[in-house]
């Protein structure tokens, strides 16, 4: 490795989750915590992106469906299914919403500068919602592009 | 602005609200000019010019200079009061107002203060006050800022003690630069005192240590010595009298309320950032859920039950009190109107008197914030629209002086607002064939009067048969309703041919909590704000008719239309046998909504919704019940609107 590699790279702490039995990286310094599943209340009218609300800790905070984007299929739910609440900015404000997956699997260390794009399998992934693969043991597990994933307005979303 | 000075900041807030108050002695100089009165102008103007200078608002002082003058000689009897100087001096405060918003000299207020419109100003103040035009934009009249105002009269001699406070010249006090415009007054003889010095080694610099005695001798009233010290009221300051000239020939009963004045402002009310009471509120808001959640859990034991039964009177009482501190009277909006008023009547050539009443209603201050512009578009609409001009009122055998009468009360946990005008009043005939050529009704529709009269709020709007520069393109009323929801309130409409129109306005006293009435539907519970239900009965199958296509329901032989909300939801019908309605009214009509069941009464906190779901229609947040499980609470008027307009969108293609 060169000297100048190895100043470029920039490791980063990734929590992985599973969704219909992907691998998925997010930001550690994203999340804010992880819940085992509560009640949701339904939002009637309100688009599938943003289905419903959850009380986390009194705070009320939109449940996202992000498999609505990644263009995936629902999935009931198991013993392993997990609320990951996220704090972020979205359009600037910052926000506090929560994800379910159908599993957590582990807090890792990866390397930001290695982010590899997505190769042949492109197609499958909006691109606008995908930062890159990762790493993740003898897997891959894909690193989300949070700002532009969780934008309420998917038409803004570059 | 963020790193602005505080002290600047809190200048600029205080000269804000001077000038609010310029406005309304200049108005009221109109009607009664008596001495007092002009002396209140006439020191309004010099504490803005004093204090401006010294905080870096040479542009703002310069001009008030000027202003000032104008005044002076109307004090000395020299000018007298008359429209056009009133008009004047309102322009003038527009000017100083646009002067102070650019924040302190710099290339925004220069630009402001070389404005053909600024010069002009200038120009006519010159003209009354006979002085020569040569220095309209000089840069270096600080000089002049401070010019001794000097009168012939029995000078007085003061000893002023004035000690600042430790930390004022970390917030940029200038000490000197107030000793500077004392010296304006009169001759003046300072010391200094410097007995709280410390030593070198404990002396830290950004601290003030000194305090200064000084003897001035001025023909000034004690006030104006005041005003000099008005932005550093956090010192130490002790104005006294020498009694060595003969007794002083201003009236002290002058001098002595306004005093008084100052130090009640001071020292009894506290100036807090809105924020901060937001965030009291917020937890307030923790507080009642959790109690309520409390209230919950301890019915199974006596003795914790008793406990929470005092609880919940604490935290009544608490609440009650942390939305007194938010409540404002609403006589800040109103007085706002008067100036309204008198430019629309000149504008428009018609003699219009505004009456206000119940100006000591209290609202909460959000409430307020949004309501100013509202009021004035429909203020506007009824002296454009509703008042006649003199020739037609005097045909009619009115009183060709129109009256707009703008009166607010409260009535249980809303604020009623009135304007009331004895104009022409709607024509319900005009509204209907205006509302079928733009398509909002039908032509074989036959709306009641009411119904016809809610179509002004709608976008788009506009029965003025000729477009004026105040009012009649249509988008007022509009917007007019729309703030009026976001308010969570509701707008009634009467209107008497020939004889006026009166418009009410119910608003909600405080946004921050409302009372609700819980509702379930399937497994889902639901809020309806307290204020927006009439009354609850049993929908019973039997009563339901169908008729014109709509869905009617018949209670105490009226029929009200209802709309279901598993079918307004799109969630599938309810099999549930015993359901009941909700009896609302929105837009000043009764609407039912149907639900599975009613679950009681609850005190609900609203927590607005994110980005995520602020357009979806029909609901004005959510909030946390007793048992931690989220509700949406209902926003009638948009949940109501929507789904009458689906279901007349829906009605053609059936």
């Amino acid at each position: 490795m060169t000297k100048a590699s190895r100043q470029s790279s920039s490791y980063e702490m990734v929590l992985i989750f599973r969704l219909s039995g992907e691998a998925f990286a997010i930001s550690v310094s994203r999340v804010h915590e992880i819940l085992d599943p509560i009640p949701v209340t339904e939002v009637p009218n309100a688009t599938a992106f943003a289905p419903a609300l959850v009380n986390v800790r009194g705070a009320i905070v939109p449940l996202i469906d992000i498999r609505q984007r990644l263009r995936m299929q629902p999935e009931r739910p198991s013993n392993s299914t997990r609320l990951v609440v996220l704090e972020l900015p979205v359009a600037g404000i910052p926000t506090r919403l929560a994800i379910m997956t159908d599993a957590v699997e582990e807090v890792a260390e990866t390397d930001i500068s290695a982010l590899e794009p997505i190769p042949d399998l492109g197609s499958r992934w909006p691109e606008q919602y995908v930062s890159g693969v990762i790493r993740h043991g003898s897997d891959l597990a894909i690193f989300l592009d949070t700002e532009n994933l969780f934008c309420p307005d998917p038409e803004r979303a570059a | 602005m963020d790193d602005i000075n505080p002290a600047i900041g809190a200048f600029v807030q205080e000269a804000q609200e001077i000038l609010e108050g310029l406005e309304d002695l200049l108005l009221d100089l109109e009607d009664r000019s008596d001495p007092e009165q002009i002396d209140a102008v006439f020191r309004t103007l010099h504490t803005v010019k004093g204090s401006g200078a010294m905080f870096g608002f040479g542009t703002l002082a310069r001009f008030t200079h000027h202003f000032e003058d104008a005044f002076d000689r109307v004090r000395e009897g020299r000018l007298s009061i008359d429209g056009r100087l009133i008009d004047l001096s309102l322009r003038a405060r527009d000017h100083m107002i646009a002067l102070l918003n650019c924040g302190g000299d710099g290339p925004q207020a220069t630009a402001l203060e070389e404005a053909p419109e600024a010069i002009a100003l200038l120009a006519a103040l010159f003209e009354i006050t006979g002085s020569e035009t040569s220095k309209t934009t000089g840069g270096n009249e600080d000089t002049e800022t401070t010019a001794p105002v000097q009168q012939p009269g029995t000078a007085r001699r003061w000893l002023i003690r004035f000690v600042p406070e430790v930390n004022a010249l970390r917030n940029g006090m200038r000490p000197d630069l107030l000793i500077e415009e004392l010296g304006g007054l009169g001759p003046v003889d300072v010391s200094a005192d410097i007995t709280a010095l410390p030593s070198m080694d404990e002396l830290e610099p950004t601290r003030g240590y000194l305090g200064w005695t000084i003897k001035l001798e001025t023909d000034q009233p004690k006030s104006a010595i005041e005003a000099v010290f008005i932005f550093a009221d956090d010192a130490e300051l002790a104005i006294t009298e020498e009694m060595i000239a003969p007794p002083a020939k201003a009236d002290p009963s002058e001098v002595e309320p306004s005093s008084s004045n100052v130090r009640e402002k001071s020292g009894e009310s506290v100036r807090v950032p809105a924020a901060k009471l937001d965030e009291i509120m917020d937890q307030l808001g923790e507080l009642v859920i959790a109690q309520a959640r409390l209230c919950q859990m301890a019915s199974a034991d006596a003795e914790l039950e008793s406990v929470v039964e005092e609880i919940e009177r604490l935290v009544t009482g608490l609440r009650d009190a942390t939305l007194s501190i938010r409540m404002l009277p609403i006589e800040v909006v109103f007085g706002k109107f008067r100036r309204v008023v008198r430019d629309l009547s000149t504008e428009l050539g018609k003699v219009v008197t505004l009456i206000t009443e119940g100006g000591e209603t209290e609202i909460d201050k959000t409430v307020i914030d949004r309501l100013s512009e509202p009021l004035v578009h429909m203020i506007r609409n009824s002296m454009d629209h509703g008042i006649e001009s003199g020739g037609a009122r005097t045909a009619a055998g009115k009183p060709s002086r129109g009256t707009v009468r703008l009166s607010a009360r409260q009535e249980g946990g809303e604020v009623l607002i009135t304007i009331k005008d004895d104009g022409a009043g709607l024509d319900a005939e005009a509204i209907r064939l205006k509302a079928i050529e733009r398509g909002l009704l039908s032509p074989e529709a036959q709306p009641t009067e009411s119904e016809l009269f809610q179509l002004i709020f709608a976008p788009g709007f506009s029965t003025a048969k000729q477009v004026s520069s105040v009012s009649g393109r249509g988008v007022g009323m509009d917007a007019v309703r729309s703030t009026v929801d976001a308010l969570r309130g509701s707008i009634e409409v009467a209107s008497r041919r020939g004889t006026g129109t009166r418009v009410t306005l119910r608003l909600p006293v405080t946004l921050a909590i409302i009372d609700g009435l819980l509702v379930r539907l399937g497994n889902a519970v639901f809020v309806i704000p307290l204020a927006a239900v009439e009354e609850c009965v049993e929908l019973d199958a039997a009563e339901r008719q169908r008729e014109s296509g709509r869905t009617m329901l018949c209670i105490r032989e009226h029929l009200v239309p209802f709309l279901d909300l598993d079918e307004v939801f799109g969630w599938p019908p309810s099999v549930e046998s015993r359901r009941r309605v909700v009896i609302v009214k929105f837009d000043g009509q009764r609407l039912g909504l149907v639900v599975d069941d009613i679950l009681g009464q609850n005190q609900t906190v609203i927590k607005t919704f994110s980005q995520y779901h602020r357009d979806v229609p029909g609901f004005a947040g959510a909030t946390i019940l007793g048992d931690g499980s989220v509700a949406l609470i209902i926003d009638v008027a948009t949940l109501a609107r929507r789904a009458l307009a689906e279901r007349i969108e829906r009605k053609p293609a059936a």
